[in-house]
């Protein structure tokens, strides 16, 4: 259940957010919705592929974050801090309604024991409340462009459905389905007018930056397989 | 496909279309598929739903829970292991169908064949539609007009002028004057303009197979706008022949076929308020007469008849519009280069197109054969042997000893109903075969297998499919997509 209601400095005065990545938290996810102009910062980390909304079947952009359901192999680096953490993990609790920032108050993020404050004493929002008002005007248009880039993609049928195999150590395999990137030969063959005009729309750039994250499946392959390496199994068990 | 050919549609301004028949086979999602038309679209326009087979209620015994499935799934490993022989060494008290495939309880279920992230005609369960006939129609017309280069011509052919040979030289319209082609495709419906009245063929009648001869249709609403909707045709066994039940988005339709020589028009009335309740009771019923038979030829000369033109069946298994399809699909593949060529290919169509015919009629008569009811004149007579066509009687007698399969009989490209559906009529009306357990040693352990892969599978789709209704909502509102 979620109870999402516009966020204001005097009746969440007193409201309190857990904000550090943890998997009870929402950061369970295998592959976590992305936008666009993350697309430079996530190709030097994650896999960017396309996947598709349960509830609508509409494209949408994300970061493959781990093999099975509810895993996050990033977990540590986001604690840490060492490595970006996508804006729809930073985001936690928080949506837009309009242009005003919303708040789902039955979020498990939002809790009296939470670690930051959304407003001081004199009502004033925050470091972090400021910080999560900077990535909403991200994260809004940014959501708007996927869209556009996504839909210019489809129509010059430039997207392909692909599949990700990995054999671990353990003997088990993993076949991820439902996930779709852009397919080269189509891109190769398009006529030069296409190209241009996504150059210049900054598609192509967005397109090889996907194509270019493909390489770190095996890295996230990698990093899933020293789980079940000696040493490894504690973190293991802590994800699961 | 052959280019470098023009289709001109005449069509009647004046004569109006049937409007119903709005069941279909698996069949249709390539025929679209091929004529380039968006499933998204189709159902945007068509009120359209899914279907996964059919549902026949009370066709054995009569009694309340008497119900099998005809479902559009082959049996698991269909061209491996033939499973029928497994099945009855070990029934268990399952039904053939459940022990074979997933879709019995999908239907069950009210769940969708697929989900909204599947693409356009892309299927997890075998699947075809529901949909509504008139605007199904309207829809293709403007496919084939706008996006085809189909030429439409508003008009009454009054004439159709004539060779020396008996070749049609030209139809003569009063709106548009004289229309000339080199083939002529007799869509007329039961008027069979140029085939029949022109060209002189005549119809043969099956009524002596096949005793309905009439239906009362009736479209019905929703008590409420999110009541859930079947995904397979319900078709109940009545006195004198069957009600269909269609679901559609916006309403149900259905309709009561029988015998006039085993019932009067108003008891037919009164089995169909019946069935439909009294909350329905002040909607009128629209009459059809059916004339179940076709044409002795459908290709003579330079005209071939598709659709009513050639004949038409009782509804019971969809038939009409998967065999204009099977047609169409015959035509367009098999165009004739020259006037020489074209009498090769028209035998070639006719051995083809009488084929089906017949075997259709056969597996019609199939449902009434093996009734065991015994409570109205309708199905006694339906089960004397002069009524069942010899070759039906044939199989019916080797399949005691031997069940059928995919080789057994069934080897044209494109049965229309292949080895499959006779499996799920036959044991589903609790025909048995005679089998000797010993015979299935060779293939238990696959089997097995395949029997336990469909306990696994059945699982799976029933935890990840929709339900119909939501998901016919979701394709009309965001749309399937096309990979």
């Amino acid at each position: 259940m979620s109870n999402i209601v516009v966020l204001d400095s005097l009746s969440h005065r007193k409201l309190r957010v857990h904000a550090q990545p943890a998997l009870q938290y929402g950061d369970n996810q295998r592959f976590v919705a992305v936008v666009v102009n993350e697309f430079p910062i996530l190709s030097l980390h994650y896999p960017i592929l396309f996947s598709k909304d349960a509830d609508t079947g509409q494209f949408y952009c994300g970061a493959m974050l781990g093999f099975d359901a509810g895993e996050n192999l990033f977990l540590d680096e986001h604690r840490a801090q060492r490595l970006y953490r996508p804006l729809n993990l930073q985001r936690g609790p928080f949506f837009t309604a309009g242009s005003d920032l919303a708040v789902d108050l039955e979020h498990p993020r939002v809790a009296p024991s939470g670690d930051q404050a959304l407003f001081d004493e004199a009502g004033a929002p925050t470091v972090y409340l400021q910080s999560i008002m900077g990535l909403m005007r991200d994260l809004r248009p940014g959501l708007e462009r996927s869209r556009i880039f996504i839909d210019t993609l489809l129509s010059l049928n430039l997207i392909e459905p692909m599949t990700i195999e990995a054999r671990f150590d353990d003997g088990s395999n993993r076949e991820v389905t439902g996930l779709y990137t852009v397919n080269r030969e189509r891109l190769q063959e398009l006529a030069d007018a296409a190209v241009v005009d996504l150059f210049r729309r900054g598609y192509l750039q967005l397109v090889y930056l996907m194509l270019a994250s493909l390489k770190h499946v095996p890295t996230l392959a990698q990093k899933k397989n020293d789980l079940f390496l000696p040493g490894g199994e504690s973190r293991a068990s802590g994800l699961a | 496909m052959k280019t470098g050919f023009s289709v001109t549609l005449v069509e009647s301004p004046t004569v109006p279309i049937i409007g119903v028949g709005e069941g279909t086979w698996p069949t249709l999602r390539s025929s679209l598929q091929k004529m380039g038309v968006s499933e998204t679209e189709f159902f945007r326009h068509c009120n359209v739903a899914f279907k996964q087979g059919a549902k026949f209620a009370r066709w054995t015994t009569g009694a309340d829970d008497d119900a099998y499935y005809h479902p559009l799934m082959l049996p698991q490993g269909f061209t491996q292991v033939n499973l029928v022989p497994h099945w009855l060494c070990n029934e268990q008290g399952r039904s053939f169908c459940e022990t074979v495939c997933p879709q019995g309880q999908l239907c069950d279920e009210g769940l969708a064949p697929k989900a909204i992230t599947t693409p356009e005609y892309q299927a997890v369960a075998n699947y075809a539609y529901h949909l509504d006939a008139g605007k199904f129609a309207a829809f293709l017309q403007q496919h084939c007009t706008q996006k085809l280069g189909v030429r439409h011509v508003l008009a009454d052919v009054t004439q159709a002028n004539q060779t020396e040979q008996g070749d049609i030289r030209s139809l003569v319209t009063p709106q548009a004057g004289e229309i000339a082609g080199d083939l002529y495709v007799d869509c007329t419906g039961n008027a069979a303009l140029l085939l029949g009245k022109t060209l002189g063929v005549p119809f043969k009648d099956c009524s002596d197979v096949l005793f309905c001869d009439a239906a009362l249709a009736l479209q019905v609403p929703y008590d409420t706008p999110d009541e859930p909707m079947a995904s397979h045709t319900i078709s109940t066994a009545q006195p004198a022949g069957w009600i269909w039940d269609i679901g559609l988005p916006t309403r149900r339709g259905t309709g009561y076929v029988y015998s006039t020589r085993h019932t009067s028009d108003a008891d037919a009335y009164d089995t169909l308020m019946r069935y439909l309740g009294p909350r329905h009771a002040k909607l009128t019923p629209r009459k059809i007469s059916i004339r179940g038979g076709h044409r002795t030829t459908f290709w003579k000369n330079n005209c071939v008849a598709v659709g009513l033109a050639a004949g038409f069946l009782e509804p019971l298994e969809s038939s009409a519009i998967v065999l204009t399809e099977l047609s169409a699909k015959l035509i367009a593949e098999q165009m004739p280069a020259n006037r020489e060529v074209m009498d090769i290919l028209a035998a070639r169509f006719n051995d083809v197109t009488h084929y089906r015919w017949g075997r259709i009629i056969d597996f019609l008569k199939l449902h009434y054969v093996l009734t065991q009811r015994r409570d109205s004149a309708f199905w006694r007579d339906n089960i004397d042997p002069d009524t069942v066509p010899l070759r039906l009687k044939n199989l019916l007698h080797l399949w005691k000893y031997q069940p059928p399969w995919f080789f057994d009989e069934f080897d044209r490209l494109e049965e229309v109903f292949p080895a499959a559906s006779y499996q799920y009529v036959l044991y589903g009306m609790n025909f048995r075969t005679e089998v000797d357990p010993s015979d299935n040693l060779g293939t238990g352990s696959i089997a097995m297998k395949l029997m336990n892969d469909n306990v696994s599978l059945t699982r799976q789709m029933r935890s990840q499919l929709p339900k119909n209704r939501d998901l016919v909502k979701r394709i009309v509102e965001y749309g399937l997509q096309t990979i």
